[in-house]
């Protein structure tokens, strides 16, 4: 079974293309590498696989489930989740309160009967403070999350996504912006989660040294096309990816 | 919660049950009771728009609606007070759904307008449909609610401080249930729509849903603060369903502090008993008004809930605990 296939994907903005036919499955659980030069369509490919943009033209498939044009919240609940290249969390909310958010249920009969029977749930609580010590935020669990800085925001961000152990998780730049000291607590904290709950995880970065460490297979894409697909090692050797790269 | 702060809301209730034993002046519980009819279409106002993030500029629009709606039940189809306003609240709610759906198409600042056109539109059904709303003269003969008997006394709401009791239960119920809205994980839903809405449906939100709900629950409040309203004024009129009250109830729930739990009853006091205060100032009395309002923009963004919290931790502060 393909667990993430995107076929024949294109986007036109403009006169820019930003995916031109771009092509690829992922059939098993693992940590996959996404990378390329600026401009790529990295982050286009994302967005059509969150449901955020819509393509020209191609398909989307979860599970061998035709997904093409689904609501990005339809994509959640069927167990997609992803962070944000600018980084997203609600600022307002407390750090405790950002990960019961991730992890409540999100229906909205659900919810309305909830409202009227009973308060937060204790379990909940207790797996979130899990996860905020997972990624070394026990301290600020009852602070809201604007005061955190943005390597810690970030962290507090893929905490989140994690939670719902996603069985396909999206992860757009998670090393821009941290500290290497934060670096290694996020990719041991991707690394733990992984062996906890394997799913599926794609990873756009552009620190190599970070993704060829944390990956055990990267995608290469160059003008909104996959270029190369292979282990870190023979991607690193590859003359079409060095190319492309160095123009 | 530590025991004081438990016990600090049942004794401030308790106090508010008792000003009618404390002063018998029918000026006082005029004004109090108006606060406290206020207080539920702003209740609405406040999930919607401090909650939420929906600043809706027609809002009593929708309190209208339930009012006409529970007139019309009363006095035409006869039917009884707590069922009439039952039906207008839920009858302002699926207006407030079927509406939201189409304002919800539009977002910030469009979304606003888009709201005041729908509130003027509803305030022209108001003054004009003769037939059902008796137009622009108001709807007379609207009843009181009927008289409860509590073994041997019988209780009125015809006499002012029984309807002030009346009232502040009804707001006070309103109170509670906007408390166990927001404290739950619908509550925390709508909260994260406001704060950024993409992240919400990348975690699972349907948000045009939640955003209707929101809309149709603060509706339906309205609605019923509206046949409240009308029942003590003895008339529905369409000026208290129109544009200036629509900015009225968007003005209390800013100066006592969008999205937080006291902050439509405490708006709702000041707004009311502010200008009734500021009469000596005679003919200046809006102006001064006015100005107090602006000042509070600019001093107190967070509205008097928040003034109130700031003053509470700076206490905390100083008491080294």
């Amino acid at each position: 079974m393909t667990r993430l296939a995107v076929a024949g994907a294109r986007k036109q903005y403009g006169g820019v293309t930003a995916l031109a036919d771009c092509s690829f499955a992922i059939d098993r659980p693992g940590i996959y590498g996404l990378i390329g030069p600026n401009g790529a369509g990295k982050t286009t490919l994302f967005d059509a696989i969150c449901g955020d943009i819509t393509l020209d033209a191609g398909r989307i498939l979860l599970d061998d489930a035709d997904v093409t044009g689904f609501a990005p919240h339809r994509l959640a609940t069927r167990g997609v989740a992803r962070s944000f290249q600018e980084c997203r969390v609600l600022p307002e909310a407390t750090c405790r309160d950002n990960l019961c958010f991730a992890m409540q249920p999100k229906g909205l009969a659900a919810t309305l009967r909830q409202a009227m029977t009973r308060g937060l749930d204790a379990r909940a609580r207790a797996e979130a403070d899990r996860f905020l010590d997972l990624v070394n935020l026990t301290r600020y669990a009852d602070a809201p999350a604007s005061v955190l800085s943005f390597g810690q925001r970030r962290l507090l961000e893929i905490a989140c996504t994690l939670v719902t152990r996603p069985r396909i998780l999206l992860l757009d730049e998670p090393a821009a912006g941290v500290n290497p000291v934060l670096l290694d607590t996020l990719s041991a904290a991707i690394e733990r989660q992984h062996r906890e709950a394997p799913g599926v995880m794609l990873i756009v970065e552009h620190n190599m040294e970070f993704i060829m460490r944390l990956a055990g297979e990267i995608i290469v894409m160059h003008q909104g096309a996959v270029l190369e697909r292979g282990t870190p090692q023979d991607v690193q050797a590859s003359a079409r990816v060095v190319e492309a790269y160095l123009g | 919660m530590t025991a004081p702060r438990m016990l600090a809301w049942p004794a401030l209730a308790a106090l508010l049950y008792a000003v009618p034993a404390i002063t018998s002046d029918p000026y006082v519980l005029h004004v109090l009771v108006l606060a406290t009819l206020w207080t539920i279409p702003a209740i609405g106002l406040n999930l919607m728009m401090g909650y939420t993030g929906l600043v809706s500029l027609g809002h009593m629009g929708f309190a209208g609606a339930g009012a006409y709606l529970g007139a019309v039940l009363m006095v035409d189809a006869k039917l009884g007070f707590w069922w009439s306003a039952l039906a207008a609240a839920l009858g302002a709610g699926l207006l407030g759904a079927a509406v939201g759906a189409i304002c919800l198409r539009f977002r910030t600042h469009f979304f606003m307008i888009v709201t005041l056109a729908f509130g003027l539109l509803l305030f022209s059904v108001f003054n004009n449909w003769d037939d059902v709303t008796r137009g622009a003269v108001g709807f007379p003969g609207i009843p009181r609610p009927p008289a409860i008997n509590f073994g041997e006394t019988t209780v009125r709401f015809g006499p002012l401080p029984n309807f002030y009791r009346l009232a502040l239960t009804c707001a006070l119920a309103m109170l509670v249930l906007q408390w166990l809205l927001v404290r739950s994980d619908f509550g925390r839903v709508l909260m994260a729509i406001r704060q950024d809405e993409r992240l919400a449906q990348a975690r699972g939100v349907n948000a045009a849903a939640y955003k209707i709900a929101a809309f149709a629950l603060g509706s339906a409040i309205a609605g019923f603060g509206g046949v409240l309203t009308v029942s003590f004024l003895r008339v529905a009129a369409p000026a208290s369903f129109n544009l200036a009250e629509s900015i009225n109830a968007v003005l209390i729930v800013v100066l006592g502090g969008a999205g937080s739990l006291a902050g439509p009853a405490l708006g709702a006091l000041v707004f009311v008993a502010l200008p009734e205060y500021l009469r000596m100032a005679a003919e200046w009395r809006l102006v001064v008004f006015g100005t107090l309002l602006v000042l509070a923009m600019r001093f107190a963004p967070d509205g008097l809930a928040g003034l109130a919290r700031a003053a509470a931790g700076a206490l905390r502060r100083r008491g080294g605990t």
